[in-house]
């Protein structure tokens, strides 16, 4: 078991996982890819839409499969570069809070979901000044919201009461 | 040519340009001058602003920001001995042991002078040369083309990291993913599982915010940095005579920078680490390099600035990105509807040249802003991570978000952060991908057209018509596997 864990290292799972997508990819092309349109029982173009993803993935393969066999010697060697389980605990709850973040912009709209998620970033990296946390997290997402869609012209998304508050801020 | 650089110089005098330069600068500075932030991910960031912005001011702001990132760089390096960029990895050497002597100010000063004479010699450079090589270009048909874009992909994969053969993995990723979306020659769908949401393809932006700035971010919170202790700026300025002796090392480092920079995949770490070499090489005193020399902080900064210039000759004349950072501005210029290849200066040569022009405007300021700045940007050091992170993560979302009003750029953002942290973690280079994702469909279409100009013999096609891209072909394994070797030595 020990070997085992010793042998997948980052490095041979990366490869794997890609050697088989491409392998996948390859075995149902005919899935994955739409038939070529037809015009009088020709062909529009010379190539088949799925000549040039067939080589690419061949060759993706083949290399990926290629570098597990060169790296069989090596794969493990550089244990020193492997993360702590505190480093893996502080990287999983930063992406949990990104995809929290992604998930609920639009719902919650980018006031709010920017406000938690600035929150919880702020206190995940230690910060434990309230009225810094606050300042931070309530001023910089207005600004940002402001300086977006009043002077970018762009749009993020905000929950109507609060985009009528802008307004009435405003004078508009 | 003569009267589109009239046209072009005119248009670059614009106020709001110059303006955004300098904001450009300022940005790039300060996020060089954070340990832990990167110039690259300051502009992945930032970005979108640019789309919103007219071309000719839109992309000079970015090529200030990269300008002021790669100055900024330097300055944690010599403060700290802590590189803000890979560029200023040489710098440290020189410059943290002037700190250590009480000379800071004379090596900032220094990296300063040079980086700015680095970049201006290799913009003009540019200027100068890039309109003869758009016209060879536009000789090229599929085949020349198709070779040449093999060619910059192998460069690309030969001189990114130690293993090349992870780096093809990694591009052929990158082409495969390029694939997602409606294919660019029979307008079918592929590999896009049904969901409406692909059918347009993978975007662009929230694969280079992903997988530049996220992981970047993603390592200063997992390694829970915090802030670092700045001794305080010293010593006097640098003087006239200091600058006059170490003129022949910058000279001769902005020759190596500005060769290496047309180069795809090289880019300023080879340019700084070469430029170092050269000048130990060359001095009558190379014991003192590495103990405090200026001349070594001089050779450092003027290679890595000077690369900034030429890089721009691959993106401009072939729609080739030379690394990561030129990837992102051709991220831009195809936002603005402007698609760098030798077209682009059939159809809009004024436009390309008021960019290159407001490179050499962008110096000028460089000089400026940098020389009034320098104490400021040196008290950065210390700024506390945990303020910086949750803004840089909300610029990120919005910045995202903005460009398609999309909630599945944000998954995907999210998505490809995760990859670029795995990836990092298994030492892969990401760089490949975004090449291999950049330049894709254009591949596959000089492919699609090669082959039916070929009519099915593609060996006898290129062996008796097309001499010049059958060289390339041939060359491309030869080539690449000289300039790994070539990097092996160089990067040690």
């Amino acid at each position: 078991m020990k070997d085992l864990s010793h042998r997948l290292s980052p490095e041979v799972l990366v490869l794997l996982v890609i050697a088989v997508a491409g392998g996948l990819g390859v075995l149902f092309i005919d899935a994955l890819v739409a038939p070529p349109k037809l015009l009088f029982g020709r062909a529009l173009t010379a190539i088949t839409p799925s000549l040039f993803p067939v080589i690419i993935l061949s060759a993706m393969t083949a290399l990926a499969m290629l570098a597990l066999i060169l790296l069989r010697g090596t794969a493990g060697a550089d244990r020193d570069a492997a993360l702590t389980h505190g480093e893996w605990r502080r990287g999983f709850i930063f992406f949990a809070i990104m995809t929290f973040y992604a998930l609920t912009m639009e719902p919650f709209g980018f006031l709010i979901s920017s406000i938690i998620a600035m929150v919880l970033l702020s206190l995940q990296m230690g910060n434990r000044s309230v009225w810094q946390i606050a300042l931070l997290s309530c001023v910089s997402p207005v600004l940002l919201y402001l300086a977006a869609t009043r002077l970018l012209a762009v749009s993020l998304p905000e929950l109507n009461v609060i985009e009528l508050a802008y307004a009435r801020l405003l004078g508009e | 040519m003569i009267e589109q650089f009239f046209t072009g110089f005119g248009m670059a005098l614009r106020l709001d340009t110059f303006v955004m330069m300098s904001l450009g600068l300022f940005g790039g500075m300060l996020v060089g001058a954070l340990p832990g932030f990167t110039t690259l991910m300051a502009m992945a960031i930032l970005l979108p602003i640019s789309f919103f912005l007219d071309p000719i001011v839109g992309i000079p702001f970015l090529l200030g920001i990269y300008k002021g990132g790669i100055f900024g760089g330097s300055i944690p390096a010599i403060l700290i001995s802590m590189p803000g960029t890979g560029a200023a990895v040489a710098t440290s050497r020189d410059g943290y042991k002037l700190t250590q002597q009480g000379k800071s100010r004379k090596a900032l000063d220094m990296a300063l002078f040079s980086s700015v004479f680095g970049d201006t010699s290799s913009d003009i450079f540019t200027i100068l040369m890039i309109f003869p090589i758009a016209f060879l270009v536009m000789q090229f048909g599929p085949p020349e083309l198709f070779a040449v874009l093999l060619m910059s992909l192998v460069i690309i994969a030969a001189t990114s990291g130690n293993n090349p053969l992870k780096a093809l993995v990694m591009m052929m990723l990158g082409l495969w993913l390029s694939f997602v979306g409606t294919d660019p020659l029979g307008g079918v769908e592929r590999f896009t599982f049904g969901l409406f949401d692909l059918k347009s393809g993978i975007p662009l932006l929230p694969m280079l915010i992903g997988v530049f700035a996220i992981p970047e971010v993603a390592a200063v919170v997992m390694r829970n940095e915090k802030t670092r202790q700045l001794s305080a700026l010293m010593g006097e300025r640098l003087s006239a005579a200091e600058f006059k002796r170490c003129l022949p090392t910058i000279c001769r480092s902005t020759v190596i920078g500005t060769a290496i920079g047309i180069i795809p995949g090289l880019g300023q770490v080879v340019a700084a680490m070469m430029g170092y070499s050269a000048a130990k090489n060359a001095s009558s005193h190379p014991e003192t390099f590495g103990e405090g020399e200026l001349e070594g902080v001089a050779a450092a900064e003027a290679a890595n600035n000077a690369v900034n210039g030429p890089t721009m000759v691959p993106l401009l004349t072939l729609g080739i990105p030379g690394d990561n950072v030129t990837a992102i501005l051709l991220g831009a210029f195809v936002a603005q509807g402007l698609r760098p290849g030798p077209q682009l200066f059939e159809e809009q040569g004024p436009i390309v040249f008021a960019i290159l022009i407001a490179m050499v405007f962008c110096n000028l300021l460089f000089l400026v802003i940098g020389y009034l700045s320098i104490p400021f940007f040196s008290r950065l050091v210390t700024i506390k991570i945990s303020v910086l992170i949750p803004l840089v993560i909300v610029f990120a979302f919005a910045g995202a978000y903005v460009f398609r009003s999309d909630t599945v750029d944000l998954l995907m953002l999210v998505g490809f952060g995760l990859f670029g942290i795995l990836a990092k973690i298994a030492r892969f280079d990401v760089m490949p991908m975004v090449m291999g994702f950049i330049l894709g469909p254009e591949m596959e279409y000089a492919f699609g057209q090669t082959v039916a100009m070929a009519n099915g013999d593609a060996f006898t096609f290129f062996l008796t018509e097309r001499h010049g891209a059958f060289g390339v072909l041939l060359a491309t394994p030869i080539f690449g596997f000289l300039l790994w070797k070539r990097m092996q030595k160089v990067t040690g």
